[in-house]
């Protein structure tokens, strides 16, 4: 049996009817066609999937669909506006933080959140920040240097 | 010219994929498209007495089911390549098993619903009756008569055995001054790449064509397989973005293609598949498990003379990769060292266990794990350093190009300077200095310095070395293809043999035409996906670090002389000049000095398409290039002769890399302090992208040595089949790895680039090994099994090396 939920997804009310077994990742993915957030464990493991959902960064497939009801949900879908780059986004194209680009959505929907609440981390904040988003093309240091760079970006700006 | 190559650009592929709009396979939805299950076996080792779809296909959304019967009675078995080389009978080997199951995870069958929730429902209504049998997983059990048989046509799990010998090693080892012995192990791993495998597969039955979109590594495996398995002869493949490759995605995938097709074919649709990671982790491939008894003739004053091992491989429950863990020894077998008789012994052991793969370095790991273990070991025994011992066997610049005993030939290198660059970058003595009074204090503070080269290249031909009993190579060198067009706007498209998967391909491509056509990255495109009807073939590129920057750049840099060619001609024409008069200069074709006798690139193309009476007549119309490169310098040694001489691979980087660690007597815990490399890939086209390359591969190398990997039950029941159970490192467990560049160009390359990517996985176990076996100095033990957990490692600084050994 179906069930209608009203959530908004990166500004804009969605009402869908959806499974009540459904994966918020797979909603966003099938049903709202917002395919940036990807999917490489299902478990909770890897964080391809972050979003934020109310603000938090949560990793979708371990949410149902129906728990967003009512909620507002950013995907990495909603950081650039305008097609000009978010400052996090900015800087990992600069450092080259991205390889195969699969874990990228989740990086930086994690990082986004990071540096919105700590706007000065340091590295082991960061690592340990990002401890919940694995990468498995990079060894990190770019990545953590991306964040790092967008850190020192928002403080002169 | 050189605007570009060498610097930092801008990523070409970052901008898409920090916007989420990167497009991998499980991104694409065809209209009526069904979604499958793969039926998977639940036993290590079992005979398939039954499998009855009916209850599965009562629901009328269960659309196609596909059995053992149906893969028997409607596919071929895959034609033997030669990864199954060496293999004395030949064993047919289908998509899927057909009487026996021989691995946790092994498919059998498939299902295909109108949605995954269906199908997954589906596949626990598919009532499968087996006969369990006695699993196989230890590989010195499995040798013994005793043991189960996993291919009854064999008689015998030691599938294959055979060696092979250079210089005069019997002499080596009788003139010796010292015999040092080892036995070495390195255990089961993956790059478990994060995309898993992913599969849409359309077969449009009035047309007999097959479309499949596959997160493959080669196009040209997927092709084959597809065409030997169900006897068609029109197939497209079409490759999008892929995420993450590292070897899983090139040869164990065709299975799964084939299955998803057979379903597509069966219901009239299109079929998706989508692998979850549990299954990945029992069933999508691992490294192999190697064993050695490695045996060193020495001199007094540490020359080693001679190398002989002996290799025990634990391939799996599969025979179609049986030797290449084995093979791939050819490709590092002399390291850095100019010693001059090596001796190898192969046994590959069929397991009821996943089956091997090529993973990142596909056995160079291992040989370069088995060069460096043994160096610190004669240091051990001849009371000199570790440095030492090293740098009196290390091949000299001025040697160079080297030819070692089995037939390779390095193009160019400066171990001697690679290491003395780290050492001084560490400094050495200090730091030796720091160990010693901290040693004092109780703290456990290990250095571990090692040296290894990277091979870059291909050459199927080796296997003839290893297996004199072929009479025609599987192949030999390597062909890739580019092609680069010049649009009407001046812009530039290139199409690319291999696909992208994180190593940069589009970026590093577009400032080698930028700089040899005088444009700008900018105006470049590279087009993705790759499609078989569109593309040139890539058979030689492999999607690796470690071809692209021969076989790729190679090609690249060909269309781009051939288009340039055309280019200068028809400005010529149109200018009335001689094309030696002209220079271009950001996508401007002119004569230097003049204001007037130039044209652009948009102006040329508008005329190459558009406008006879401006083309020459001895000018084909259109500005167009495709070039299908080899490796100019592939011989001698392409092919062995009786000799066994062969170019396993054509270019070789190097690195020299220090590990520094801290080892917790209380906990077994290991440290990574500091890890630098100086590191040696030719030119560097991208600093960033060969950074990213190394920073990546090291910190493999790093967490295989320090604990990750799979494990099995002595039921050969798989224990690590997620991310969390196997151990993978997040950023917060990795070292913060450091890089330095010392090229040394290759004489025989385009760009005098090699090779990137496997690099710092191979010998990044040996360094851990070696760091951690120093920190435990005061307790001497002897670190010679990998991996390096907490509990490993707490048992060897507690006097308790008689560990219960799990099945890695």
């Amino acid at each position: 049996m179906k069930q209608t939920i009203r959530v908004t997804i990166n500004g804009r009310l969605y009402e869908e009817d959806v499974e009540p077994r459904q994966l918020l990742a797979h909603f966003l993915r099938d049903a709202i066609g917002l395919t940036g957030t990807h999917v490489g464990c299902v478990v909770g493991e890897c964080g391809a999937c972050s979003i934020l959902l109310d603000g938090k960064v949560v990793k979708s497939c371990l949410h149902l669909a129906v728990q967003a009801d009512g909620r507002e949900v950013t995907t990495i879908e909603g950081l650039a506006k305008d097609g000009e780059l978010s400052p996090i986004q900015e800087a990992f194209v600069k450092n080259y933080a991205l390889q195969c680009g699969y874990c990228t959505p989740g990086m930086i929907m994690t990082s986004h959140a990071l540096l919105r609440d700590n706007p000065n981390p340091s590295e082991e904040e960061i690592r340990k920040a990002l401890a919940g988003n694995l990468c498995m093309c990079t060894g990190y240091v770019q990545i953590v240097e991306a964040v790092k760079e967008a850190a020192r970006g928002s403080k002169n700006g | 010219m050189d605007n570009f190559i060498g610097k930092r650009t801008r990523s070409k592929e970052g901008p898409r994929h920090v916007t989420g709009r990167g497009l991998y396979t499980d991104d694409f939805r065809l209209p009526g498209m069904l979604h499958a299950m793969i039926l998977r076996s639940p036993h290590a080792h079992a005979r398939i007495v039954s499998v009855d779809p009916g209850e599965a296909l009562k629901n009328p959304n269960v659309v196609a089911v596909v059995t053992p019967q149906d893969i028997k009675q409607t596919t071929k078995p895959f034609k033997p390549g030669r990864y199954a080389a060496g293999l004395k009978r030949s064993i047919d080997e289908y998509a899927g098993a057909t009487e026996k199951v021989r691995y946790v995870g092994e498919p059998f069958g498939a299902v295909a619903a109108r949605d995954r929730g269906t199908a997954e429902d589906a596949l626990e209504q598919i009532q499968v009756e087996y006969e369990p049998l006695r699993p196989v997983v230890d590989v010195r059990e499995a040798m013994k008569p005793s043991s189960a048989v996993l291919f009854d046509e064999l008689g015998t799990n030691l599938a294959w055995n055979g060696s092979l010998s250079y210089g005069d090693v019997e002499g080596a080892f009788k003139s010796a001054d010292r015999v040092v012995k080892e036995n070495l192990k390195i255990h089961r791993y993956s790059s478990t790449p994060l995309e898993p495998f992913i599969v849409i597969a359309s077969y449009d039955a009035a047309s007999k064509r097959l479309t499949v979109w596959v997160t493959a590594q080669v196009p040209e495996v997927i092709y084959d397989g597809l065409r030997e398995a169900l006897g068609l002869q029109d197939i497209r493949v079409i490759i999008p973005d892929v995420g993450g490759g590292f070897g899983q995605k090139i040869h164990l995938i065709r299975k799964y293609v084939v299955l998803v097709s057979l379903l597509s074919m069966k219901s009239g649709r299109p079929v998706k598949w989508v692998e979850d990671r549990s299954e990945h982790m029992m069933a999508g491939g691992h490294a192999c498990a190697q064993e050695f008894e490695a045996e060193m003739a020495v001199k007094n004053d540490g020359t080693v003379i001679g190398l002989r091992f002996k290799e025990y491989d634990d391939v799996g429950g599969s025979i179609s990769t049986l030797t290449i863990h084995f093979t791939n020894k050819l490709n590092n077998l002399s390291n850095t060292y100019r010693v001059r008789n090596i001796a190898l012994e192969g046994f590959a052991v069929v397991t009821n266990k996943c089956p091997v793969i090529p993973n990142r370095g596909i056995g160079k790991p291992g040989m370069c794990y088995v060069w460096e273990r043994m160096m610190d070991r004669v240091a051990q025994e001849l009371n000199l350093t570790p440095i030492e011992v090293r740098r009196k066997n290390l091949i000299q610049p001025d040697e160079m190009p080297y030819a070692t005993p089995s037939g390779n030939v390095y193009d160019s290198g400066d171990y001697p300077g690679l290491l003395q660059g780290l050492l001084e970058k560490i400094e050495y003595d200090k730091l030796r200095e720091e160990q010693r009074r901290e040693r004092e204090k109780g703290r456990l503070i290990g250095i571990g310095v090692v040296i290894a080269v990277e091979p870059g290249g291909r050459n199927a031909a080796r296997d003839m070395a290893i297996f004199p009993e072929m009479k025609e190579p599987p192949g030999s060198g390597g062909v890739n293809g580019a092609k680069i067009k010049l649009e009407k706007n001046g812009t530039l498209s290139l199409h690319l043999g291999s696909p992208n998967c994180g190593q940069a391909h589009e970026t590093t491509t577009a400032q080698v035409a930028a700089d040899l056509l005088g444009t700008t990255p900018d105006k470049i495109s590279t087009s993705i996906p790759f499609d078989s009807d569109l593309s040139p073939w890539g058979v030689a590129a492999a999607n690796s670090g470690n071809n692209f920057h021969l076989y790729d750049i190679g090609a690249i840099h060909g269309a781009a002389t051939r288009l340039r060619e055309k280019v200068l001609k028809l400005a010529a024409h149109n200018l009335q000049v001689d094309p030696s008069e002209l220079t271009i200069e950001d996508g401007v074709v002119k004569v230097p000095g003049s204001a007037t006798k130039q044209i652009t690139f948009a102006e040329l193309g508008r005329i190459a398409y558009n406008n006879q009476h401006l083309i020459p007549d001895d000018l084909e119309a259109g500005l167009e290039a495709t070039y299908y490169y080899t490796f100019p310098h592939a011989k001698p040694n392409l092919v062995p002769g009786a000799e066994r001489l062969v170019r396993a691979q054509f270019t070789f980087s190097a690195g020299a890399h220090a590990a520094i660690v801290e080892v917790d007597k209380n906990t077994g815990a290991v440290h990574v302090l500091r890890y630098l490399i100086v590191g040696d890939n030719g030119t560097v086209i991208n600093p960033d992208v060969v950074n990213g390359q190394v920073f990546g591969s090291a910190a493999h190398g790093i967490a295989v040595a320090l604990g990750e990997g799979f494990i099995y039950s002595p039921e050969g029941q798989p224990l690590t089949v997620t991310y969390l159970d196997y151990g993978k490192c997040s950023a917060a467990e990795t070292p913060r790895v450091e890089v330095m560049h010392r090229p040394s160009p290759s004489p025989w390359t385009a760009l005098g680039q090699k090779a990137a990517g496997e690099g710092a996985a191979i010998p990044s176990p040996a360094a851990l090994a070696s760091a951690v076996e120093d920190a435990l100095t005061p307790f001497g033990v002897k670190v010679c099994d990998l991996p390096l957990t907490p509990e490993a490692v707490w048992r060897l600084a507690n006097h308790n090396p008689e560990s219960e050994r799990r099945s890695y």
